[in-house]
C-alpha cells in the first residue's frame, strides 16, 4: 500500500472526496478540516511543501460548486509521492494558515492573497507578494480586466497605456483604442481589502 | 511599488537598558533594489542588530510580468514564447518543463532523439547558468577575475545556442510533441569541442579559488542551513542538496529520458554557503556526463511527434495534400485542444523544483497555469541562513542560493 493511498484513506476518514487524473492523486477536504488533513498528511511522511496555489473556477464551462480552489502540493522524500490536497471556497471566505507547520508556506500563501484575495486567518504577515502594493485587485481572478486598460491606483495615479504611447510615438491610441471608464480591480465585498498600509518610516521617503 | 513598503513595526532589541555596554537599537537598512550585487531587482529591509542580522525582509516583485496570467490567453503552442523569459539564465529548463506539463495533458509521444537533444539542450544551459553563478557570486565577494573565466566559456555554449535557434536567450525552440526544427549541421562537432575543452577550464576555476584564503574564509561555515531547516523552508535544488538531501527529480521522478543516463547527484552534509558553491561545481562535472552519452545515443529520426493534431505538417506535404492543409491551418489559427484536467510535471531546474501546474478546460488555451518556481520558493531560506550572521556575509549568502529575478518575481 502506497503513502498515498495511506493518506488518502486517512483523509476520507475526515470527509475528504479523492480524486485521480494521469496519476495525479487529489483529496479535497472541508475548510474545517484543512490544517488537521495537511498536518495528518505531513506526520504521514509528506514532509515538503511544495507549492500552495489558486485556481479560480468562474469562467470554467459548467463548474458546479464553490469559486476558488486553493491546493496544496505536499511531496514525500522517503516514498518520492506527490499528494494534492485542496479545498474549495467561496468569495470572501477565509483559509487557516499553515505557516505553523512550515515555515516555507509563508511566501505561498502571500502570493495565493495577492493574486485571488483568499485571507489566511494566522499568517504571521499577510502582505501583497508580487504585485505592487497600491494596484487595486487580484489580478488572476478571472473577472479582472485584460489588456491595456486605463488603470486607477490607490493612491490616485492614472495610467492609460494607450495615451501614454500616444503621446510619446505622435501617433493613434492603437488598436486596443479603449474608451471605457477606468479599471478598478475587484473588490471582495468581505474581510479585509487591502492590507493596511502604514507607513513605517524607515526603507526610504515617501 | 511605493518605497515605503510596509514591512511591519521594529522588532525590540535584544540588549535592554543597563544589561550590556551600550543601549541599542536596531537599525533598519534598505539594500537594493538597483545595487550590482543584488542580482537584479532584489530589495531586502535588514534590521541590524549592531553587525548582526537581526531580521531580513524580501521585498520583490520588481520584476513581475504576469507570465501565468498572459499564457493563460495563448495557446498552447505559444506557451514556450513566455515560459523562458522568466528564469532567463535557465530558459531551456522552464521550457521542457512546459512542454512536458503539456504533453502530459494531451499525451503527445516525444520522439526519442527530440529528448536527447532536449536533455543536451537542458544540460548545456544548466552549466551555463552555473557559470553565471559562478561568475557573478564570487563577484559579489570581490573576487573579479573569475567573472570574465566564466563568461568566456559560457559565450562557446551561447554560440551553440545561437547554432540551434539563432539567439542567444529566449530561445522558443521546444515544441509541445518535440523541437521547432532539427538540429544544425556541426552542432554535434560544435558540443563535442566544447566537452573536450571544458574540464580543463573548470580545472582553472579551482586553481583560482578552491584554496584561496579571502574565499574560503568568506564561505566555509558561513549561511549554514540544517536539513531540516532546509525542508521546513521548501528549499529545493542544488542548494537543498548542498544541506544533505539528495533530492533531484531528474533521479526521482526521471522525464524525457534521464533514465537512460549514468551521473551522480551531488550531496553535501554540511549546508554552508561553500557548499552549496561547490556542489555546482560538481553538478556541471556531471552534466557534461550526461551531455556525452546523450551525444552518443544521438541518431536520426524525427523531432516532432507525427500526430498531425499536436505537430505542423512538413512543409513539402502543404503542396500536394489538401488535409494537410487543413491540419495546418487548424494549428495556426487556433491550437489543439487538450482534453479537461489538471497536470503537473516536477522538474530539475538549474535552481530547484519547477514545475508548471496546467488547468485545461477543453478549450485550445490553458485555464489555467501555474508555475512553481524554484527562486521564489528558496528565497525564504535567506532567513535561516542570514539571520545571526554578519552583514557582510549577506551577499555571500544571496549568491550561493543564485536566485534569479526574473523567475522570483514572474
Amino acid at each position: 500500500m502506497s503513502l498515498v493511498e495511506q493518506v488518502v484513506d486517512q483523509l476520507k476518514a475526515r470527509g475528504g472526496k479523492p480524486g485521480e487524473f494521469k496519476e495525479m492523486v487529489s483529496v479535497t477536504v472541508d475548510k474545517e478540516t484543512l490544517v488537521d488533513s495537511v498536518e495528518a498528511a505531513k506526520n504521514a511522511g509528506f514532509a515538503m511543501i511544495s507549492d500552495i496555489f489558486g485556481i479560480d473556477y468562474l469562467e470554467y464551462p459548467g463548474h458546479q460548486g464553490k469559486r476558488f480552489t486553493v491546493a496544496y502540493n505536499l511531496y514525500s522524500f522517503e516514498k518520492n509521492e506527490r499528494i494534492f490536497i485542496r479545498v474549495n471556497l467561496e468569495d470572501g471566505e477565509t483559509l487557516p494558515t499553515i505557516t505553523h507547520l512550515w515555515k516555507g508556506a509563508n511566501f505561498m500563501e502571500r502570493e495565493v492573497y495577492d493574486m485571488f484575495g483568499v485571507q489566511f486567518e494566522g499568517h504571521p504577515d499577510l502582505r501583497k507578494l508580487i504585485t505592487p502594493e497600491d494596484l487595486d485587485g487580484h489580478p488572476h481572478r478571472k473577472d479582472f480586466p485584460l489588456g491595456e486598460t486605463p488603470t486607477l491606483f490607490n493612491d490616485g495615479r492614472f495610467l492609460d497605456p494607450a495615451a501614454f504611447r500616444a503621446g510619446m510615438t505622435g501617433e493613434s491610441g492603437g488598436l486596443t483604442g479603449f474608451t471605457g471608464g477606468a479599471r478598478k480591480g475587484v473588490r471582495s465585498e468581505q474581510g479585509r481589502e487591502i492590507i493596511s498600509h502604514e507607513t513605517t518610516g524607515e526603507g526610504g521617503q515617501t | 511599488m511605493t518605497m515605503n513598503a510596509n514591512v511591519g513595526a521594529m522588532p525590540q532589541a535584544t540588549t535592554k537598558e543597563g544589561e550590556g555596554p551600550f543601549e541599542t537599537k536596531y537599525m533598519r537598512v534598505n539594500v537594493g533594489p538597483q545595487h550590482p550585487s543584488t542580482h537584479g531587482v532584489l530589495r531586502l529591509v535588514v534590521d541590524l542588530d549592531g553587525e548582526r542580522i537581526a531580521r531580513i525582509i524580501p521585498q520583490i516583485g520588481y520584476l513581475h510580468t504576469g507570465f501565468e496570467k498572459t499564457m493563460e490567453n495563448r495557446t498552447y503552442q505559444q506557451g514556450v514564447t513566455y515560459s523562458n523569459r522568466m528564469d532567463y539564465l535557465h530558459g531551456f529548463g522552464h521550457d521542457l518543463a512546459y512542454c512536458l506539463s503539456a504533453e502530459k495533458l494531451i499525451d503527445a509521444q516525444v520522439p526519442v532523439r527530440a529528448q536527447r537533444i532536449r536533455v543536451i539542450l537542458t544540460e548545456l544551459n544548466r552549466i551555463a547558468s552555473h557559470l553565471v553563478f559562478f561568475g557573478t557570486g564570487l563577484l559579489d565577494m570581490g573576487a573579479l577575475t573569475p567573472f570574465f573565466y566564466t563568461m568566456r566559456e559560457r559565450e562557446d555554449i551561447l554560440d551553440i545556442f545561437e547554432m540551434v535557434c539563432g539567439v542567444r536567450m529566449n530561445y522558443g525552440y521546444f515544441r509541445v510533441g518535440g523541437l521547432s526544427r532539427d538540429i544544425p549541421e556541426g552542432f554535434e562537432g560544435a558540443v563535442r569541442s566544447f566537452l573536450a575543452s571544458f574540464p580543463a577550464m573548470l580545472d582553472q576555476y579551482s586553481t583560482l579559488f578552491e584554496n584561496n584564503d579571502i574565499f574560503v574564509n568568506r564561505t566555509k561555515g558561513i549561511g549554514i542551513i540544517t536539513k531540516e531547516q532546509a525542508i521546513d523552508y521548501g528549499l529545493t535544488g542544488s542548494s537543498l542538496r548542498a544541506s544533505g538531501v539528495g533530492l533531484d527529480y531528474r533521479k526521482a521522478q526521471p522525464y524525457s529520458g534521464y533514465e537512460d543516463y549514468d551521473f551522480g547527484v551531488p550531496v553535501y552534509p554540511t549546508g554552508d554557503v561553500r557548499s552549496r558553491f561547490w556542489i555546482r561545481f560538481d553538478e556541471m562535472k556531471e552534466s557534461m556526463k550526461i551531455i556525452r552519452q546523450a551525444l552518443n545515443r544521438l541518431e536520426p529520426g524525427p523531432v516532432k511527434d507525427p500526430d498531425r493534431r499536436i505537430s505542423l505538417p512538413p512543409r513539402s506535404e502543404l503542396e500536394n495534400s489538401m488535409e494537410a492543409v487543413i491540419f495546418h491551418f487548424k494549428l495556426v489559427t487556433e491550437g489543439f485542444h487538450p482534453p479537461r484536467g489538471e497536470v503537473y510535471v516536477p522538474t530539475e531546474s538549474a535552481r530547484g523544483e519547477l514545475g508548471y501546474y496546467l488547468v485545461s478546460d477543453g478549450g485550445s488555451m490553458p485555464y489555467r497555469v501555474k508555475v512553481r518556481v524554484p527562486s521564489l520558493i528558496n528565497l525564504q531560506s535567506l532567513e535561516p541562513s542570514c539571520i545571526g550572521g554578519l552583514f557582510a556575509d549577506m551577499v555571500a549568502n544571496i549568491a550561493s542560493f543564485d536566485p534569479v529575478m526574473g523567475d522570483v518575481d514572474k
